[in-house]
């Protein structure tokens, strides 16, 4: 928090001297969930009534240094992580004609319609996108990026082609582990006519995660695990799971009808990991909502599913000792994962720069039949 | 029965009649603008001219988001604050009265405003009128 109100004070001091023409806009969501059954867990929420977790606050700060120059950073702090606030983008961008923009820094990564503003939840009607598909990670990278804008015939067109990489922390099964993404490259591709828009997004780049301390099981690590297969001769094995250097892939389709009525919404993508025992994921959602002034219910239906590498393991059924070929065979297989998650909520607008939303989120899990329930409520403001 | 017919009379000349809204430009601007340019004016996907709202809250302002940039006031807020949050896009500036809208447009060559029709004056040129 102290960190917050020093951002504050350098912000407003920096705009109030150095800079004659800087924007401040801010945005803040407070965000309440439950989980309906005590063991359940779903999206960091439990069975008791939780502020923090999808909480947050941020102010975004715009300068203009002339010359067609300006430099962009928004300033976030995360209930989840105790409201520590943090740079989540600082770039600079140069506009080289009226259609084409050149930014670079730490920007955020274009797999979705909505990562551009997946914080500001005051832009769409969910209380969260539909974290089958949003639920990716990786939201920033450091890097370049181009964005043009245009219209070909009656369609207006905004391509963005990024370069980057990712170095930073992810959670994996549990454990926070070192994850990379080097040499991303990436287009997204975006056409729309009248309430009518399609949007496509393909990213490639080598991915690297640490995942040496994993726990597989209580004092087994994926190292250990790692460790034994190569005294044993296994480096293809171990190289056929691990995640280094990795080619992957992200492929995402999107279509949107806004209309004054009605907003229906939906995102496909496919995501690969090269040569490890990540499943390949395919993810998709349909929402729709319809509005009635200022309030908007919307019901969707969200689809997530991992299909584990089986081929990593299977040519070495016969040629392994049981006691190493049921540890690999548990990893790769773990990765599989069948969820089909139904949301019904409503937005409303009963302030001019703020919204109120509920969502009620149901998650039915195809592989164990698990079924787990989750009541949000929350206020989106802009400012 | 006469209070219900005074009721009624009262009830139809207090209704809030829409005004009628006149999009201003400079009197030298000679671009002919149709209703799809001035969505795009007003939503940032054309720079054409420097579109001018007036600010949020006055009377025309709703009426002119729904008519004049397409979308419901909330809709068309919660569409900006994607520009903005990505600094993709700044809104249209603010003007907090009709009587500055009409001498701002008067002294900008490449402004677009708009004021209530019963306010244009000859300082501005009417390119439409949306009723």
């Amino acid at each position: 928090m102290i960190k917050f109100i020093c951002a504050t004070v350098v912000a407003s001091v920096i705009s109030a001297t150095a800079f004659a023409d800087v924007t401040i806009n801010g945005f803040a969501s407070i965000n309440a969930g439950a989980t309906t059954d005590s063991n359940d867990r779903l999206y960091g929420y439990d069975n008791n009534i939780e502020l923090k977790n999808e909480s947050l606050f941020a102010i975004q700060l715009q300068s203009d240094l002339g010359d067609k120059l300006s430099v962009t950073g928004q300033l976030l702090g995360r209930g989840a992580d105790d409201f520590d606030v943090d740079f989540e983008w600082a770039f600079l961008s140069y506009e080289l004609n009226d259609q084409t923009r050149i930014s670079a820094g730490r920007l955020r990564t274009p797999f979705f319609k909505y990562s551009d503003f997946l914080d500001v939840g005051y832009a769409y009607d969910w209380i969260r996108p539909p974290q089958s598909v949003y639920g990716l990670g990786f939201a920033n990278i450091e890097g370049v990026s181009v964005y043009r804008t245009g219209q070909l015939g009656d369609l207006d067109s905004s391509l963005q082609f990024v370069l980057g990489n990712y170095d930073s922390e992810t959670e994996f099964s549990g454990t926070e582990i070192e994850a990379q993404i080097d040499s991303i490259v990436g287009a997204t591709w975006e056409l729309s006519s009248g309430a009518l828009s399609g949007r496509v997004a393909y990213l490639v780049g080598e991915t690297s995660f640490a995942t040496a301390p994993v726990q597989l099981a209580p004092g087994v690590t994926l190292g250990g695990l790692f460790g034994t297969l190569e005294q044993f001769g296994l480096s293809a094995l171990v190289s056929d799971l691990a995640i280094q250097e990795d080619d992957s892939s992200f492929l995402g389709f999107g279509l949107t009808y806004d209309s004054a009525d009605w907003i229906i919404v939906s995102e496909f993508t496919n995501i690969k990991v090269d040569n490890s025992f990540i499943a390949e994921q395919d993810s998709y959602y349909l929402s729709v909502g319809r509005r009635f002034g200022s309030l908007t219910p919307y019901v969707s239906y969200e689809k997530d599913d991992n299909a584990a590498q089986t081929d990593a393991y299977a040519g070495y059924q016969s040629t392994l000792p049981a006691q190493l070929f049921a540890p690999v065979k548990a990893l790769v297989d773990s990765q599989e994962a069948d969820n089909d998650t139904w949301n019904v909520g409503f937005r409303y607008d009963f302030h001019p720069s703020a919204a109120f939303k509920a969502q009620f989120t149901d998650q039915d899990n195809q592989l164990t039949g698990d079924r787990r329930s989750l009541i949000s409520v929350g206020i989106d403001l802009v400012f | 029965m006469l209070n219900r017919i005074l009721l009624l009379i009262c009830l139809t000349v207090a209704w809030p009649a829409y005004a009628d809204i006149a999009v201003i430009v400079h009197p030298s601007n000679a671009a002919a603008i149709d209703i799809d340019e001035l969505n795009r004016l007003y939503t940032g996907r054309s720079s054409a001219l420097t579109a001018v709202n007036l600010a949020e809250g006055m009377p025309i302002r709703s009426e002119f988001d729904e008519k004049g940039a397409g979308r419901a006031s909330a809709q068309l807020k919660a569409y900006w604050s994607k520009l903005v949050f990505t600094g993709k896009g700044t809104p249209p500036a603010e003007i907090s009265s009709e009587a500055a809208m009409l001498e701002h447009v008067a002294a900008n060559a490449d402004a677009i405003g708009y004021v209530d029709a019963a306010n244009v004056n000859g300082s501005v040129k009417v390119v439409m009128t949306l009723e």
